[in-house]
């Protein structure tokens, strides 16, 4: 009896994917697409833009699937994280980073106007003060409070050792704390 | 004060806001994916193996023997031509002899 797509791992629908398989990449795309929205957000601060992003890094594998190596010892989603993050860069090299979306939902609708107005100058704030931080340091920071995804998977995704990662989150939160001074 | 900062960052980067994907994004994924062709991804041994089916003969056999007698044909058909280069030369000395003199 055949395995539904939902029992098969991520590795056994790439190789599904590989031999041209549209259910298999559907499940794919369907299980992972809101982490590396999630992701290609914080990068980008504009829901077009991130859905833009992950549609490519998506149809990219689509497109050549065997970019995926199964044999590279490598989990699907770090790899993936991994063109993710490349492909934000590459765009974030290419053009100016869009402005701070002021719009962005309150989630909490029991705050007042007042929490809700300090909230979202707070978050408005945060996301510049990230946005202005040096690549590596950003990237670190956008994966390890990213949430699933643990330091070592954040390691991993860098290309860094665990040491590494920990040193540029640390700086990373140095930077933050100075220039959130007004906020902490 | 400085660890209470540092509490206030942690909750801050924790809280972090992402504005909601539209619902339906995997799904358009999946149907842009279908107007998209896959690139193939084919080894030297494959392309040769394409190569020579290409060039497959269905039955050797009959080509072989068809073109043999396509052969034999087209030879009974074609006049032999004796003719040599001193031949050729003769004519050529003949043709520029005016008529009184080739009398002589």
């Amino acid at each position: 009896m055949a395995i539904p797509w939902p029992d098969k791992d991520d590795h056994e629908l790439l190789a599904l994917v590989q031999e041209g398989s549209h259910p298999a990449f559907a499940e794919l795309v369907r299980r992972h697409t809101e982490r590396y929205y999630r992701l290609a957000f914080r990068y980008l601060q504009n829901r077009e833009a991130a859905e833009d992003m992950v549609q490519d890094a998506f149809l990219k594998l689509w497109e050549d699937p065997h970019r995926w190596h199964a044999d590279k010892n490598t989990k699907f989603t770090t790899w993936f994280y991994r063109v993710v993050v490349n492909l934000c860069l590459d765009l974030h090299k290419k053009k100016q980073p869009s402005e701070l979306n002021e719009d962005m939902p309150i989630i909490d609708d029991r705050e007042s106007a007042d929490e809700a107005m300090q909230r979202k100058q707070q978050q408005i704030a945060l996301e510049g003060a990230i946005a202005a931080l040096p690549e590596r340091q950003r990237t670190a920071i956008n994966l390890c409070y990213d949430e699933g995804l643990s330091n070592q998977d954040a390691a991993d995704v860098m290309a860094i050792n665990l040491k590494a990662l920990q040193s540029l989150v640390m700086r990373a939160k140095a930077t933050l704390k100075e220039r959130l001074k007004s906020y902490l | 004060m400085s660890d209470h900062r540092d509490e206030k960052l942690e909750s801050l980067l924790h809280s972090r806001r992402v504005e909601a994907a539209r619902l339906d994004l995997a799904t358009r994924i999946s149907l842009k994916a279908q107007t998209v062709p896959q690139i193939q991804n084919i080894s030297l041994w494959q392309s040769l193996r394409q190569l020579f089916s290409e060039l497959h003969l269905p039955k050797p056999g009959y080509v072989l023997a068809s073109a043999l007698v396509l052969g034999m044909v087209m030879g009974f058909n074609t006049t032999p031509d004796n003719s040599t280069i001193q031949d050729a030369n003769y004519t050529t000395t003949q043709s520029m002899i005016p008529g009184d003199e080739g009398f002589l």
